[in-house]
This record gives structure tokens, C-alpha cells and sequence, in this order.
């Protein structure tokens, strides 16, 4: 329990109106069926420091929150004491156009964020999930989220080029700079980059920026067979073609994905979304190229634009968040792009054996699957268990992504970290020697 | 500056030296005072300490052995690529061993499908693209050495080349290393594969100058040759339009693979040194470098050639050929050599600003040098306003190389008064460590120092380097950071 004490402090760093300790209200910020006593939503980053600095005197444990969308990712929390919303920090530092940089505070959705760098042709090159949900700068950066556009630009890791974070005891300290290159100093950001909020909380972030492509179109074909569309995929990735996206859809995400946009994709079979985004001229050019690839591997397809373009990636980015409301285990895995058949076989054999649904996107010119699951109970873990051992064997790794508590029982969710593990724990422990940040969640 | 520690004495070095040749055996250690020599400096060659010893292993196990050695006499030890780095990263330290990669050249695994190549730290920079290219693909960062520079010295500087504009620097394309941690531990982050669980430890190896452990194996990602490439030149009266031409074009949404500047002092100087074609009478000469698909350079180049007429380009050229190509980029890729010619001694600064602030600053540089008497050219890398002012002087005048490094440390100032940094590519190491504390406070340096110390507890590996001074390692919780005695006893900033 917080002191009373304690609490009078705390309550003296912000106003009341940024407080929450109503049990009923407290719900909403569960985690793993762990509450907190308390959530705080700072003003500025010195009341986060402020903050920290009690939390770190009487070492109370610290939940660095941004709009809580990737909540459930992570072991369950060995303790929450404080819950520290960055929701008051969605303040844009600068925007230098003309350099293709810009300095945001973390709490800032993305939306937001988008809008504002927008008005000068500009924006940042991530796509990630739960952007409508108020997904916010830290969050991303904290779990290193990404979408399909990632083939052509990377995660944040690649262009976030400076970051100030609170440490555990109320420090402040910033790494990077403000220039797209750099190499004074350790690459700090690189470490907050998916760390999770175990290694304090991330404030602000500089970013370098990308134009807008002025056109995009998308050719979805569908294939007689997985072994059409992967050579499909070996061919597209071994021209000249730059592909913003390249995403392979199982059959099971086909049918759900063609209902929710009225589209005609085949749902019998495997097949792939091809976007491009780029000058008109380059995009046409391009798309026709894809095309005929397809079609020399038997695949069969139509083209899109506007609208339904950008809708259907709406939805390939949110999935499955968006298709499945209920009883779902979300997971991500990673291989080598060749070995993506395998791990698609394996799913299908799985969802047969186990009699459950198993949808797959496969960002396929990058080998990563965000896989879900729907169904509960012991042939789910089976389901989850059989796979993890099939692509640890193939040098993959299976992440849970969130799952319901009694999944997660007995599942570790992050798998095999393998022989980086000590020197990550020490880094943690010199960050964080009291473990208050996130504790039990990550590392 | 270094300071002396006392001499080991010379059976010591005998019976530490036996345990080196047990470890390598004979033809990896060297001890004679002539070869020995060789390794005293890096390209950065106005600081020079010689190493007890030099060890050339050949496997990650037998640097690992060599390190727990060094760690049990603590002997300090400093790793080595290809000795071309321009910051005295691998400047040797005294009363300590250097660790040269030199013999771990082999390149394990080529692999197309996946866009992959697995090297040893010693593969030379180029050799990774010649492995490749009869695939059609190539390794992106291409630093200027790149013929004789390794890889294992690429991650440690988090090398760049005059194509990261577009491609990125060595860490956008390092997706995992095999190290040999400064305890002797060797460990395997990250891999083929992306989004392995756990802390980004490969991002922040790359670029730790050799302070975190070395380096032995490192996976690369290989990107696809581009359908078409294209070559602009354009010449001006002054730099000042040549810098509005890069921002202009970057403001209309185009971003090149690279764009490099060069001034009048450096055009003569390539004439006089290769003749790359560049009219000697220009201010200033500036190389676009397009690629991509076909049609997308088709519909840049029209962009392309507007900002540079709108900006009072004098001449522009478009390269016909890949041979109009390769003599464009050799005058740019030979400018510093070329400065030998006009100078016996310069020194290269490698600064970074805003792109928008370039005429501004190149003004600030020419005002100093001025004011120090100094002759200063500039080339650089102005897409990502990357600057390589280059102070020219004569080190057999009194007093010439102290107002050189001076005047460059004045340059740096400049740099990050308008928001930029001290080092873009080059690296801190040895050279840049007093003014690593005009970016960062003692806040952001204890938490570099945490890093190391959860490294390298006893500072062991690479010491004396990028700190601006010497930070100690004490157990986590406790204070994070304590002035070094010689310090604390009013006995000066160690730098």
C-alpha cells in the first residue's frame, strides 16, 4: 500500500483532476487482473520526475502508460502501485519541416501527430494497430509496434533519432539528438525501442520524417497453392520493385477480411496484398510488374485504389483486434521469409488437428506473422505450444502478444531470450535497481 | 594526454605474453618493438601509443580466452579493424594489448532468398557487396574506406558513406552480432530474423566505439541493386545556392540515395589532383545521386532539375553513363587526398546541422577561418547535413596543430549551437571526447556510463575513449556517479 504520507505528496505534484483512485474507475486500467492504487497523468516532464522521485524514496512500483491499447502485452505485473498516464503530454516540441524532423512529447497519439505533419506533405512511417483507439508516441516506441508499411520503412527503431526519458529515480536524461545523423554518444533510443517501460518512462521524441508518397494502389492476387505464392513472394523480393506492403493472407483472414470490404478475394486459398505507394507513374508501372509476376505463378487477382484501398489496410493493420472481439490469443512470430511456408503449413495443420480457427497476416518480405487464434481452453495452449516448439526448432521465436490470464499460466509469453538474457538484466538493474518499472513484465 | 601507469616489468610481459601464444599460438601474437609500431595510431595518426602486445585470434573462443586473461591481470585492451578510423578509436592504450580482428576475414554465409550475409568482423566493407552483387544486390553503408575498412570497425563507429541519405547508416543494416563481452562471456544477440525478444542490445553495440566488447560476428542485410540510377551535377558561384538547391529539394518530397557538396578550395584541389571534369572557377559544385525504380527517377529528375535552376546553378550535367558516373564520384570520394596536395597536413572535422541552417553556418566556418589564419575546405554530405570541414595547416610550424584543433573545436561549437552534433560518422573515440559534454549534461553521460559499466564493471575494454572523463562504476542503487580522484583532488579535467 502507497503511505498516507505518500499519497499527500503525490497529490502536491498534480492537480486533483489528474488523479484517479476511485476503486470503480481503477478498473479500467487493469492489467493481467492486476489493478493499480493509483493513476497520474502528469502535466509536464519535471511532475514526472517529481513523481518518480517519491516513487523511487519509497519504492513503490511505476506502470508507464500512454492509451493502454498494448496493455496486455507482457507478463502479468508482480505489482502496480502507480500508473503513470503520459496522456497530458501531447504537446508537438517542433516540427522542422525543412530538415524532415520533428520533436514530440510522448504522450501524443499518433493521429494527432499525423495531422499536424501532414499539413506540410509530411508524416511519420509507421502504421501500426489501435491508431482510432488513441495509440500514442510512447506506447509505439515502447513496444516497437509496426504495420504492414514497415517493408518499405522500417519500425520506429529506424528513424527515431533522439529521446528524453525519467529514469527510475527521477533523473532526466536524453539521448540522440536532433539531426538525422549522429553518432555522438551511445544510440540510447535504440534501447528504449521496444523496452517496454522497464527502463523508465520515455517523455519525448525526435523522429526523422518521410514525404508523403503522392499515390498508392494495391493488387491482391489469390493462388492455387502456398507454393505458388511463395515463389511469388521469392520473385517480387528478388526484383526492383520497392513494395511499401507485401502481406499474405491465410485463408481463414481471406474470408473475413473480403466480408468486412466487400471484396472478392478467393477464401479457398493463400493469398497476397501488394501496395505501392509512389510517384502515379512509378506506381502503375510498378503494380503492372507485380502483376505479371502473379500471374506467371499462377495467381489470379484485381486491383485497388481510394477508399477501399485505404480501407482494407485499416483493417490489415488492426487485425485481429478488429475481426475477433472474443476469446482470442494474439501472437507474433519470426523467421527467415523462406521459412514462412513452413510456419503457415504448421498453422494449418494445427488449426485442423485442434479443431480451432487460426488466422494469419504474414508480412511476407519481412518474415514476421501476426497470428491469432480464437477459441479458449487447453487446445488453444496446445495449439500455442506445438507452434512455439516448431519455429524455436526452425531459429524463429513466438512472442504472445495478449492472452487471456490462464493462457499465459504456465506460457511463458516472451519464449526463449537466449544467451543476451544476463547482460539485459544487468543493464536493467543499473537502470532500474530497485525494479519499480514494470516490474515482472519484460526483462 | 594519458596518464602513466607504472611500467609492467619484463618477465611479466614474458610469462603474459607465453599465455597469449598458448591461447593463439605464435604467428597471433606479435611483441617486437618494429612491428608493434604499426599499431601505435589509427588513421587519426596525431596521437600515438604503443601496445605491449598486439594479438591477431581467429575465433570468437580464442578472443574470449585472450579477454578473461586481460581481465585477471587487468590489462586493458582495445579493439581493432582496419586502423582506418579518424577519431583514434583504436588508439592503443597504455601498458595495454590490442586485439586485431585482422584474421577473422571470412565471410560465412551468403544468403540471397532471405536478403541476409553472416561476416566475421575482419570482412572488409567492400568484399560484403562483392559477394553479392552477381545477385544483383549490394551492402548499403559504403563509407569511404570502404575498400580497406572492415565491418567490425563499421559497428563499432556506426559507419555512413554518401549514400545514407536514402539507405541509412551500419545500424539500419546490422540485424544481430556475436560478441565477446568484456567478462569474457560470449554472447549472440539478435539474428537473421527480426523482433527477437528482449532489449535492442545489437542497436546499442553498434556505434559503442568498441567500448562494449568485441565484436565476431555480425549479421547484414543486403538490399537489391536499383533499377535506375542517375547522377546530377551542377556547379555555383557559392555555396550558399548550392545548400538552397539540397533544401529544395528535399522540401518538394524527393529524398536522393545521397547529395554532396564541395566548395571552390576542394574543386581546384581534385582538378589539380584527378581532374574529375568540376570547372574550376565554380563556388561550389553540388552531385544529386537518384535511384529506384525507372519511373520513379524519371518523375524526380524533372523535380530535381527545377530546384537546381531555381537555386542559380551555372552548369548542370547529367552523367550519360556509368563511366560519367564513376568519374563524378571519384572527385568526391578523392577530396581528401586531393587535399594533400595543397597542404601537407589537414585535419577533418566531421560535424553534423540542420540541413536548413547550412548557409548560415558555412558562413560562421569562413568568419573563422579567418580569424585563426587557417585555410578550412569544405565537402560534405549535405543531404543529412553531415559537414567534413577540413582545416589545413603545416605541423612542422610552431604552434600550427594547436590552433587547428582549436579552430575545429570552434567548428563543432557551431554545430551544436544550431541544434546538431560533434560527430556524424567519425566517431567520439579519442579525438572528440572533451566536447561530447557540449551535447550532453552529466545526466545524459551517467546513463551512457551505466551502459559500459553493466558492460565492462571494470573498464577494461577500450578505456580512455568517448567519455569526455573518467566515469567509475559503482554497484546499481548506489550513487551513479563519482569524480575521479585526480579530478577530485583539484588535479585538473582529464582529457
Amino acid at each position: 500500500m502507497i503511505k498516507k504520507s505518500t499519497l499527500r505528496n503525490l497529490y502536491k505534484i498534480v492537480d486533483e483532476k489528474n488523479v484517479v483512485i476511485e476503486s470503480e474507475k481503477l478498473d479500467a486500467f487493469s492489467i493481467d487482473g492486476v489493478l493499480p492504487q493509483i493513476v497520474m497523468s502528469p502535466n509536464n516532464v519535471d511532475q514526472v520526475s517529481e513523481i518518480m522521485k517519491l516513487a523511487f524514496k519509497d519504492s513503490l512500483s511505476v506502470i508507464p502508460w500512454g492509451a493502454g491499447t498494448k496493455s496486455a502485452l507482457g507478463n502479468k505485473p508482480q505489482r502496480a502501485d502507480i500508473i503513470l498516464s503520459t496522456k497530458n503530454l501531447d504537446r508537438i516540441v517542433e516540427h522542422g519541416a525543412s530538415d524532415l524532423v520533428a520533436t514530440t512529447e510522448c504522450g501524443i497519439t499518433l493521429k494527432k501527430l499525423q495531422k499536424a505533419l501532414n499539413i506540410e506533405n509530411q508524416f511519420l512511417a509507421v502504421d501500426p494497430p489501435h491508431v482510432s483507439r488513441k495509440a500514442t508516441i510512447g506506447g509505439i516506441i515502447a513496444t516497437n509496434d509496426s504495420g504492414p508499411e514497415r517493408l518499405r520503412y522500417g519500425t520506429v527503431r529506424e528513424f527515431l533519432i533522439g529521446l528524453k526519458v525519467v529514469m527510475a529515480d527521477g533523473s532526466i536524461f536524453k539521448g540522440g539528438s536532433k539531426v538525422v545523423k549522429n553518432v555522438a554518444g551511445y544510440d540510447l533510443p535504440k534501447l528504449y525501442v521496444g523496452s517496454l517501460g522497464t527502463l523508465g518512462i520515455i517523455v519525448e521524441a525526435t523522429f526523422r520524417l518521410y514525404p508523403v508518397p503522392e499515390y498508392s494502389e494495391t493488387y491482391i492476387a489469390s493462388f492455387p497453392s502456398l507454393d505458388d505464392c511463395q515463389e511469388t513472394i521469392l520473385r517480387l523480393l528478388d526484383s526492383n520493385l520497392v513494395m511499401t506492403s507485401l502481406e499474405l493472407l491465410n485463408p481463414d483472414l481471406s474470408a473475413s477480411l473480403a466480408k468486412r470490404n466487400d471484396l472478392d478475394i478467393d477464401d479457398s486459398t493463400y493469398s497476397l496484398a501488394i501496395g505501392i505507394r509512389n510517384a502515379e507513374k512509378a506506381v502503375q508501372e510498378q503494380i503492372s510488374s507485380a502483376k505479371k509476376v502473379c500471374g506467371q505463378n499462377n495467381g489470379n487477382g484485381f486491383l485497388i485504389t481510394g477508399t477501399q484501398e485505404v480501407k482494407l489496410w485499416e483493417d490489415i493493420r488492426n487485425f485481429p483486434w478488429n475481426l475477433i472481439k472474443a476469446q482470442r490469443v494474439v501472437c507474433k512470430a519470426g523467421v527467415v521469409v523462406s521459412q514462412m511456408p513452413q510456419v503457415l503449413k504448421t498453422i494449418k495443420q494445427l488449426s485442423d488437428e485442434n479443431g480451432v480457427k487460426i488466422y494469419v497476416s504474414g508480412r511476407a518480405g519481412i518474415g514476421i506473422c501476426v497470428i491469432a487464434v480464437k477459441g479458449k481452453g487447453p487446445s488453444v495452449k496446445n495449439v500455442l505450444k506445438k507452434l512455439r516448439d516448431f519455429i524455436t526448432s526452425i531459429d524463429g521465436h513466438l512472442v504472445l502478444l495478449e492472452a487471456p490470464s490462464e493462457i499465459k499460466n504456465g506460457f511463458d509469453v516472451w519464449g526463449e531470450i537466449g544467451s543476451g538474457l544476463g547482460i539485459m538484466k544487468r543493464i536493467k538493474a543499473n537502470y532500474d535497481p530497485n525494479n519499480l518499472l514494470n516490474p515482472g513484465r519484460f526483462i | 594526454m594519458t596518464t602513466q601507469h607504472k611500467t609492467k616489468s619484463s618477465s611479466w610481459k614474458n610469462k603474459f605474453r607465453e599465455k597469449l601464444i598458448d591461447i593463439i599460438g605464435k604467428e597471433g601474437v606479435i611483441s617486437s618493438d618494429d612491428e608493434l609500431l604499426a599499431y601505435d595510431c589509427d588513421a587519426l595518426t596525431g596521437y600515438r601509443i604503443k601496445p605491449i602486445f598486439v594479438v591477431l585470434p581467429t575465433s570468437a573462443e580464442q578472443v574470449s580466452q585472450v579477454i578473461k586473461e586481460c581481465d585477471l591481470e587487468n590489462i586493458p585492451f582495445v579493439p581493432r579493424g582496419a586502423g582506418t578510423g579518424l577519431s583514434g578509436g583504436a588508439l592503443p592504450t597504455d601498458e595495454g594489448i590490442v586485439i586485431s580482428l585482422a584474421r577473422m576475414n571470412k565471410i560465412i554465409d551468403v544468403d540471397i532468398p532471405n536478403q541476409r550475409v553472416v561476416v566475421e568482423p575482419g570482412v572488409v566493407n567492400l568484399w560484403v557487396t562483392n559477394a553479392v552483387s552477381p545477385y544483383g544486390y549490394y551492402y548499403a553503408p559504403d563509407p569511404s574506406s570502404q575498400i580497406v575498412c572492415t565491418i567490425g570497425g563499421n559497428v563499432a563507429e556506426n559507419s555512413g558513406g554518401v549514400h545514407c541519405l536514402k539507405y541509412g547508416v551500419t545500424t539500419n543494416h546490422v540485424l544481430g552480432v556475436e560478441m565477446v563481452l568484456p567478462n569474457g562471456e560470449i554472447i549472440e544477440i539478435g539474428g537473421k530474423t527480426l523482433d527477437n525478444p528482449g532489449y535492442d542490445i545489437t542497436g546499442l553495440v553498434v556505434g559503442s566505439e568498441g567500448l562494449l566488447g568485441i565484436v565476431t560476428k555480425v549479421t547484414l542485410k543486403i538490399i537489391k541493386k536499383p533499377e535506375a540510377v542517375k547522377t546530377l551535377f551542377a556547379s555555383y558561384d557559392n555555396v550558399e545556392d548550392a545548400g538552397a538547391s539540397v533544401s529544395g529539394i528535399t522540401a518538394r518530397g524527393v529524398i536522393p540515395a545521397g547529395m554532396e557538396i564541395m566548395d571552390s578550395f576542394c574543386i581546384i584541389s581534385v582538378e589539380e589532383t584527378i581532374g574529375a571534369g568540376y570547372p574550376i572557377d565554380a563556388g561550389a559544385i553540388l552531385l544529386v545521386e537518384l535511384d529506384g525504380p525507372t519511373a520513379e527517377v524519371e518523375a524526380q529528375l524533372p523535380i530535381v532539375e527545377e530546384m537546381l535552376r531555381e537555386n542559380n546553378a551555372i552548369e548542370i550535367k547529367i552523367a550519360k553513363n556509368s563511366k560519367e558516373r564513376d568519374l563524378l564520384w571519384k572527385g568526391r570520394k578523392s577530396a581528401f587526398p586531393a587535399m594533400g596536395r595543397i597542404s601537407s597536413d589537414y585535419y577533418v572535422q566531421d560535424g553534423v546541422i540542420p540541413r536548413s541552417k547550412l548557409a548560415e553556418v558555412l558562413g560562421e566556418i569562413g568568419e573563422l577561418s579567418k580569424k585563426y589564419g587557417l585555410r578550412v575546405a569544405n565537402v560534405f554530405h549535405a543531404g543529412d547535413g553531415n559537414l567534413h570541414p577540413l582545416v589545413l595547416y603545416d605541423a612542422s610550424k610552431e604552434g600550427d596543430l594547436d590552433k587547428t584543433l582549436e579552430l575545429a573545436g570552434e567548428i563543432l561549437k557551431v554545430c551544436v549551437d544550431k541544434g546538431g552534433s560533434i560527430t556524424g560518422e567519425h566517431g567520439v573515440g579519442h579525438d572528440k571526447k572533451r566536447f561530447l559534454s557540449l551535447m550532453f549534461d552529466d545526466n545524459d553521460l551517467d546513463a551512457m556510463n551505466l551502459i559500459r559499466c553493466a558492460f565492462d564493471n571494470k573498464g577494461l575494454c577500450n578505456p580512455g575513449k568517448l567519455f569526455p572523463t573518467p566515469r567509475t562504476c559503482v554497484e546499481p542503487g548506489m550513487k551513479k556517479f563519482e569524480p575521479h580522484p585526480v579530478q577530485k583532488a583539484g588535479m585538473g579535467e582529464m582529457y
